[in-house]
């Protein structure tokens, strides 16, 4: 009978319009995400040992970091210089905190990058320091 | 006098229709369409020659980006194709979430086309609705490993993560509300005299096209072929799951859309199955080298993704990277019959043919 597919689809809808909202309040309330979320990295330059798996590792070469001697002669190794990673191609894809023996770079659960410019798109090691909220708390497998 | 003139009309790059950046090139009469012409190509980023410089774990997150709608069994393929190269067995709790999370992105994957096929038709909220359900399905991938999209979770050997605590429990939950939707999604569409009315006989091939095309998926199905690889040439675990190859024999759109909604109940039933024999514990990664070098020779495998069979050869000289590496890309396959559809074909009906296509563009582009 004509009409009759109609009528049903228009019940759905009825039945449909008294139900809870299924949509999130995004920018006047935060969205809830997993602990697992890939969001913006942390970096702690006290953890890391120079040892580059990180630059290595990642599939779109937007990490660069330059190491120096380490201040105190006594201890060997490295410590870390410069660390920037350049966000205008990073695709957050985790490798880097997967091969990180150190865990000195983590995942955040933020991820709000939009910016002016392109230039401010390069975070530095004290920005990526100070990028310390919603830190992921279990970073390994 | 009354006379006609042929014209060429742009579809597209940026048409909404296309779901990205696809162009038609159609030289109409009235509003038949003489010729169509795809104009293929905005979204390429070779992602196989970039692969020449990649390790095999740094290839992993650019397939998330072919089919970005169900980019689990991208990520299953090419560790599938490493593994297979390598000989390495992958421990079956890797192989059970494997399976999950590759079904939940079929069951999204599906909604997203219903969503939007109907959409294009001219119908709004189904698509709303069908978000609804695809956003409870990237939340529990999203759980999984990280991502909503991108997920970047398979590893050569195994997965990236375990289930989080609970999340087996979850998806358990979401079976038996995603089947109660189903039957809501067919009172508000399937059952519309005005859909039926756009869709039925209209965009039909044969068996033989579809096979000379080298169609595959809903695609091949909808003409009686039953062809699926999980049945067919079963890979992972899927020989240990009962499910039907759903087949309609029409091979016209509405034939397409059925199938897809059977396929989605399909996967439904195999997640549930999944969800029983979920092993307790288990190593969720094999004891694979910390570089990966596949040993010297090539490998095809291919596997059934939502959209057809996608398949990944590599040729590897024994180093890190490939030497070669080539995917079987099912949107670029499946959109080769589109100008033989639409030849002769009313404008009006273009956008119903070629929704039920089913394209990414980031796959048909690669």
């Amino acid at each position: 009978m004509l009409g009759f597919g109609l009528a049903k689809g228009l019940k759905y809808t009825l039945k449909n319009l008294t139900k809870e909202k299924p949509t999130y309040d995004y920018p006047n309330k935060p969205i809830p995400l997993p602990d697992r979320f890939r969001g913006i990295q942390k970096f702690y330059p006290e953890k890391c040992i120079v040892c580059n798996q990180c630059a290595n590792i990642c599939p779109t070469d937007c990490i660069q970091l330059t190491g120096k001697k380490h201040p105190d002669p006594t201890k060997k190794g490295k410590v870390i210089d410069t660390y920037d990673i350049n966000f205008e191609i990073c695709i957050l894809c985790d490798l880097c905190t997967e091969v990180c023996p150190t865990e000195a770079i983590v995942m955040t659960n933020n991820f709000e990058l939009a910016e002016y410019s392109r230039d401010e798109l390069f975070k530095n090691l004290e920005w990526l320091d100070e990028n310390d909220e919603n830190v992921r708390k279990v970073n390994k497998a | 006098m009354l006379r006609t003139e042929e014209m060429l009309l742009n579809v597209g790059p940026q048409h909404p229709s296309t779901h990205g950046v696809f162009r038609l090139i159609l030289k109409i009469d009235g509003e038949t369409i003489k010729e169509a012409k795809p104009v293929i190509g905005y979204l390429h980023r070779g992602t196989e020659k970039l692969a020449e410089d990649l390790q095999y774990t740094q290839i992993i997150p650019y397939t998330d980006r072919m089919d970005y709608v169900s980019a689990m069994t991208n990520n299953y393929v090419i560790c599938h194709a490493v593994e297979t190269m390598m000989g390495i067995e992958v421990p079956e709790r890797a192989e059970f979430l494997r399976v999950m999370a590759m079904e939940l992105g079929r069951v999204s994957s599906h909604l997203l086309w219903w969503g939007t096929f109907v959409l294009d038709l001219g119908a709004t909220s189904p698509l709303l609705y069908a978000f609804r359900e695809r956003e409870m399905i990237l939340n529990l991938l999203n759980e999984l490993s990280g991502a909503r999209l991108t997920f970047n979770y398979m590893r050569v050997g195994g997965v990236k993560w375990d289930a989080p605590e609970g999340w087996v429990d979850k998806v358990r939950e979401f079976i038996p509300h995603m089947r109660e939707q189903i039957k809501g999604y067919h009172d508000l569409v399937t059952g519309n005299e005005i859909f039926l009315n756009r869709v039925k006989g209209i965009g039909k091939y044969t068996k033989e096209d579809a096979l000379n095309y080298s169609l595959s998926g809903p695609n091949l199905r909808c003409t009686g072929v039953k062809w699926d690889l999980r049945k067919n040439e079963p890979y992972s675990i899927y020989d240990r799951f009962n499910f039907d190859v759903p087949v309609r024999e029409e091979g016209d759109v509405l034939s397409r859309y059925h199938v897809r909604f059977a396929e989605i109940e399909e996967a439904l039933k195999i997640l549930e199955q999944c969800v029983e024999q979920f092993p307790e514990e288990g190593p969720i990664l094999a004891k694979v080298p910390k570089i990966i070098k596949a040993p010297k020779g090539e490998a095809f495998v291919r596997i059934e993704s939502p959209r057809g069979e996608i398949g990944c050869y590599i040729a590897s000289d024994g180093k890190k990277e490939p030497y070669r590496l080539k995917f079987r890309r099912p949107s670029f396959y499946n959109l080769q019959i589109l100008p033989k559809l639409l030849e002769g074909e009313s404008i009006s009906n273009l956008i119903a043919i070629l929704g039920a296509v089913d394209i990414i563009l980031g796959e048909v582009d690669g």
